[in-house]
């Protein structure tokens, strides 16, 4: 009985993440690496003067970074992803994430 | 052009004796090390329960009396009466350092890279570059206010009218400064008494008796010559005219 | 008479001024016949003197200040009338620069160590060599150790940023301040609050707590000047400190308050404001996150209960409580700077914060302001590289609960770095700071520079920490160099700009950092992330503020008129809650105490002392101790010590005492005195130098040595109160 039910679950576990319905990222990731990574992936088109709107971590709170990355494949500029690994997405996301508008972000004395 | 009365009023209560004021003199004259042109006095504020502790800064107050003007022997010190502060001539100074004791602030000392008598000039090198007094512009909380007390326009002027201005005297010798203080003073019972030269008191001591004496026997002659001239008859014979006619004379 | 404020005068209608004035004078006196002559030992200000701004380096500070320069010779510094942030003065330290200028001691040229670190023994070296040395040991110990394996580490100075640059192109996450040092738990604690860390708005103040802080002596600009004013306008300063400072002997009422008991009286009096409603109901209810939890949890704490803690009597606290809530919203509890002290220096600021919340003087005048738009951009941006086989983080990462990432902690990098886990680091480069001095338990230190392969540091003098070096570079000045621009927050003085310009020639082989970092980056292939002259950065700091150099040229600061109060109308606080957190949800998250719990800390007991640090207004760096005007101030130390105590040990005003604490011990005068708590002792920072080439070489006793080093668990910031030392008087 007890099996069957593991099956199931591991089943449904394996259906869900082939389906593409991603469980949250976690912002544990290398958030020094995904500096670089923003910066190297992203920054081309999210700069000012460029494609996209400027963008940097402070832009937004962390719960909007959550959200944002919670579903990232529905993201507007997600077809210009295509060369960034899952790994490398986590990193990224682990760098907006710590260092939002509303995190224990970093702040120097005068 | 008219004459200037230089003068400082100082509000101690907002001094927070931070030696700005002392570190700026220095530098701007060229004080010895060692050596001060202004202080603050009060610095160790033992433990005092109540009111707030004050801090006194100061430096040579001008005088309008100044005792060491009277103590100098050569006349290098004097009272500038352009703008009422009280100058030293270096070429003038011996260093004999009789003006030191003579002030009753301690407010001179003898520079011992110049060999002559020093001390606050209230910046007279800055103000002739048009620059204020190095002690009152560095001050972080504008304690020390400088200005012309004959102008009534002036800053000064106006806290002496407005104020409740004091003066830092010592009991015994009064010399009229031009630092007046606004309010609490914080200490003011570290002046002393002017110690004026030791040779102008020896010889004032001396030759004052001396004089007099003679001049008091001179006078006790004349008026003896004169009493003589009075009370003796005119062309008294000779006594030995006397003794001839005495004699037989015939 | 041409004002302060014209510049560059010629010699031509100087000469005739002072012609004219000395003949005034000469025929103003009466009975002499020469006129007055100027001095002639030493240079002085002379007609045609130069007038240059520049901005001090004696402390933290920044104050704009104009130096007069003749020949190419300083002769005098002056305040900048016209800025608004030091209200238009110079302290006795920014006078003294021209002491360190031509400080006949300072460092000329490169020096190679020959003999043992620490012996004082050195080779003189071109640049070219140092400069090769320096960039092969940077490459040798990234091969070998990573490029984590270089620590660096720069004080408040404006070429820092180029320091911090390097070791970001270079690859080392390794980079240290002396904030760690300093106020990094306050700092903590108020983000953690507000969102962002306050100015106090002290000249519109009504009433003022301030609690150990000591601003009549560690000044601050504005606030120091602000505080004297606001207080003649009727500002009331209540001081609590162990110590009788001049703060303390200058404010309407002291307390000397039990040390690490500060949380207990601000626990207390928001259980009386909380308690008799006299908090900005309004305000918290609008803009706080927390109160309902606050108002329960601070039940316990009565002001009988905090007078026991704390030795100041309930009456006292009451009374200040309601006080406070009278004179609110222009009504504060000083948030202070220094933050080094307890293991748990967080959670005592957020108690200051907390109080200060419920004062509802956020954003308001004479309260706690949030920065003002300065509008200064970050310079020539950074391309910075990712070196794939880096450890993942710094070396103390992990080690404190809420670490700064870029700022770390020395005290815990220190030990990891003794531990060599979880990597080693080997290599150190060290620019403005003086760890030696100032860092708690001096041996941990030497211990530290005696493991290492390469140690390098740069500074105007032989400091204690050069003199532990493997090579020393010699900086120039602050009045030799051409800086980039700095922002400055005054709250309601300015938001300005300062930048400095050289206002005499570079002496002897004295370089800039930037330089520096230029020739090593091109030795190590880095070239390209230096590639700009300080004028370009300064171009590209300056970029959104149009007229802003012609500012900086003619008045030596550039003010931003941006909005002082209110500036959170309408905004989002950034803290989890979006609100002012009386409560902290981040905490509680963490496991931390989402509100400051008071704890009973251990005490020294009979025969110990507590040994605090502090600071006055003529040595507060450990550079200022050996300098020739300021020593003529202050040229030793002594041991503060309580005379009942003293009485008790048989020690007198004078004696030599031996201080020791388990990190050190050091020989001391005692200077017997009323003006500290019979449990406490204190001493001066700066002394008891190990450096030969320092003038106060062979006075007093070092501090540091004898420090114990704790750390505040949340924020990693040095805890140094947590001392406790004996002091006796042995026979010798």
């Amino acid at each position: 009985m007890l099996k069957r039910s593991l099956t199931f679950i591991l089943a449904l576990c394996m259906v869900l993440t082939s389906l593409g319905v991603s469980f949250a990222l976690d912002a544990d990731g290398n958030s020094r690496k995904g500096k670089y990574l923003f910066r190297k992936s992203c920054r081309s088109c999210h700069a000012e003067g460029q494609k996209a709107k400027d963008l940097s971590p402070v832009d937004m709170t962390q719960a909007q970074w959550k959200k944002a990355f919670a579903d990232y494949k529905k993201l507007p500029c997600y077809g210009n992803w295509k060369n960034v690994k899952e790994k490398d997405i986590k990193d990224i996301y682990s760098y907006m994430y710590n260092h939002a508008k509303d995190s224990p972000s970093p702040a120097k004395c005068k | 052009m008219p004459k200037q009365k230089l003068a400082m009023v100082i509000d101690s209560t907002n001094c927070l004796d931070c030696k700005g004021c002392m570190a700026a003199c220095k530098v701007a004259n060229n004080v010895p090390d060692g050596e001060w042109r202004n202080w603050i006095k009060g610095s160790d504020p033992q433990r005092r329960a109540g009111k707030p502790v004050v801090f006194q800064p100061g430096n040579c107050m001008q005088c309008d009396k100044p005792t060491c003007v009277t103590a100098c022997p050569t006349g290098a010190t004097y009272k500038n009466e352009a703008d009422g502060t009280v100058v030293i001539n270096r070429t003038l100074c011996i260093g004999c350092g009789q003006c030191l004791a003579a002030c009753p602030y301690g407010a001179r000392f003898k520079n011992k890279d110049l060999g002559v008598a020093d001390k606050c000039d209230f910046c007279a090198e800055r103000r002739a570059l048009g620059l204020e007094p190095a002690c009152v512009s560095t001050c972080p909380t504008k304690s020390r206010k400088f200005g012309d007390l004959n102008d009534p326009s002036s800053e000064v002027a106006k806290l002496m009218k407005s104020g409740k201005p004091v003066q830092i005297a010592n009991e015994k010798t009064k010399t009229d400064p031009n630092i007046y203080y606004l309010g609490e003073t914080g200490p003011a019972d570290w002046t002393v008494a002017a110690k004026m030269p030791d040779a102008f008191d020896f010889w004032r001591g001396l030759a004052d008796p001396v004089v007099k004496v003679v001049v008091g026997l001179s006078g006790l002659g004349v008026l003896a010559m004169l009493g003589k001239q009075l009370i003796m008859p005119k062309d008294a014979p000779p006594e030995e005219h006397k003794d001839r006619k005495e004699a037989g004379h015939e | 008479m041409p004002s302060p404020s014209e510049f560059r005068v010629s010699r031509r209608g100087f000469l005739k001024l002072s012609g004219a004035a000395t003949a005034a004078a000469a025929l103003g006196g009466s009975g002499h016949l020469t006129p007055v002559k100027t001095a002639q030992a030493g240079t002085k200000l002379e007609s045609g003197f130069e007038s240059k701004f520049t901005v001090c380096d004696m402390c933290f500070n920044k104050c704009s200040a104009i130096a007069r320069v003749v020949d190419g010779k300083v002769q005098k510094l002056d305040p900048n009338p016209k800025f608004l942030k030091s209200r238009g003065m110079l302290c006795a330290k920014g006078n003294a620069g021209v002491r360190q200028l031509y400080d006949p001691n300072r460092l000329k040229y490169p020096l190679l160590r020959v003999g043992a670190r620490g012996e004082g023994k050195w080779k003189r070296i071109s640049w070219s060599e140092a400069l090769d040395l320096a960039a092969e040991k940077m490459k040798a110990i990234g091969q070998k150790y990573t490029r984590c394996g270089f620590m660096f580490m720069a004080g408040a100075d404006m070429q820092s940023t180029y320091v911090h640059r390097f070791a970001k192109a270079y690859g080392s996450y390794n980079t240290l301040s002396h904030e760690s040092q300093c106020l990094i738990a306050g700092t903590r604690a108020f983000l953690d609050t507000f969102g962002e860390v306050p100015i106090p708005d002290m000249l519109f103040a009504k009433y003022c707590l301030m609690m150990g802080a000591n601003r009549f002596e560690s000044l601050v600009t504005p606030d120091s000047i602000d505080m004297m004013t606001a207080m003649k306008q009727d500002m009331k300063l209540v001081v609590m400190d162990p110590r009788y400072t001049k703060t303390a002997a200058k404010a309407h009422e002291y307390y000397p308050i039990k040390p690490h008991s500060d949380m207990a009286v601000m626990l207390a009096i928001a259980h009386v404001l909380i308690k008799e409603g006299l908090y900005d109901q309004e305000f918290v209810a609008q803009k706080t996150y927390g109160i309902e939890q606050l108002s329960k949890h601070v039940e316990q704490y009565t002001p009988e209960w905090a007078a026991g803690e704390s030795d100041v009597p309930a009456e006292a606290i009451v009374k200040i409580a309601r006080e406070l809530g009278a004179a609110k919203p222009a009504a504060m509890v000083y948030p202070g700077r220094r933050s080094s002290n307890y293991k748990d220096s967080t959670q005592v600021r957020r108690s200051f914060a907390i109080v200060n919340a419920l004062l509802g003087n956020w954003d308001r005048p004479g309260g706690l302001t949030a920065a003002r738009m300065v509008g200064l951009a970050g310079g020539v941006p950074l391309e910075e590289p990712f070196y794939e086989n880096n450890p993942p983080d710094r070396i103390d990462a992990g080690k404190a609960t809420l670490m700064f990432p870029e700022e770390g902690s020395f005290k815990l990098a220190r030990d990891a770095v003794l531990e060599g886990k979880p990597y080693p680091v080997k290599g150190f480069f060290c620019y403005h700071s003086n760890p030696m001095q100032t860092v708690a338990n001096r041996a941990k230190t030497v211990e530290m520079f005696n493991g290492m392969d390469f140690v390098m540091v740069m500074d105007v003098a032989m400091s204690d920490t050069a003199y532990m070096a493997d090579l020393v570079l010699p900086s120039q000045s602050y009045l030799e160099r051409l800086d980039p621009c700095s922002a400055q927050q005054g709250s309601s003085a300015c938001a300005c700009v300062v930048m400095r310009d050289p206002v005499v020639k570079p002496m002897f082989e004295a370089k800039p950092a930037l330089w520096v970092m230029q020739e090593l980056a091109g030795r190590l292939e880095l070239g390209k992330h230096f590639d700009f002259t300080v004028e370009d950065f300064r171009k590209a700091q300056l970029k959104g503020l149009p007229g802003a150099l012609e500012a900086l040229k003619k008045d030596g600061v550039y003010y931003n008129p941006s909005k002082l109060y209110g500036v959170y109308e309408g905004k989002i606080y950034k803290t989890k809650t979006h609100k002012i957190e009386l409560y902290n949800e981040r905490y509680a998250e963490m496991g931390v105490d989402p509100m400051p719990v008071y704890k009973k800390h251990e005490e020294p007991g009979a025969n110990r002392f507590r040994l605090v640090v502090g600071r006055n207004a003529i040595i507060t760096q450990s550079s200022s101790t050996s300098n020739s005007l300021l020593m003529q101030f202050q040229a030793d130390n002594a041991l503060w010590l309580n005379p009942k105590p003293a009485k008790e040990l048989g020690i007198e005003d004078g004696d030599w005492v031996k201080v020791q604490s388990p990190a050190g011990q050091q020989w001391i005068k005692a200077k017997v005195t009323d003006m500290t708590r019979p449990d406490t002792v204190y001493m001066d920072t700066g002394f008891g130098v190990l450096s030969k080439q320092l003038a106060i070489h062979g006075k007093g006793a070092c501090i540091a040595e004898v420090l114990v080093d704790d750390f505040d668990r949340i924020s990693g910031n040095m805890a140094m109160h947590e001392t406790f030392v004996t002091v006796s008087k042995e026979a010798a």
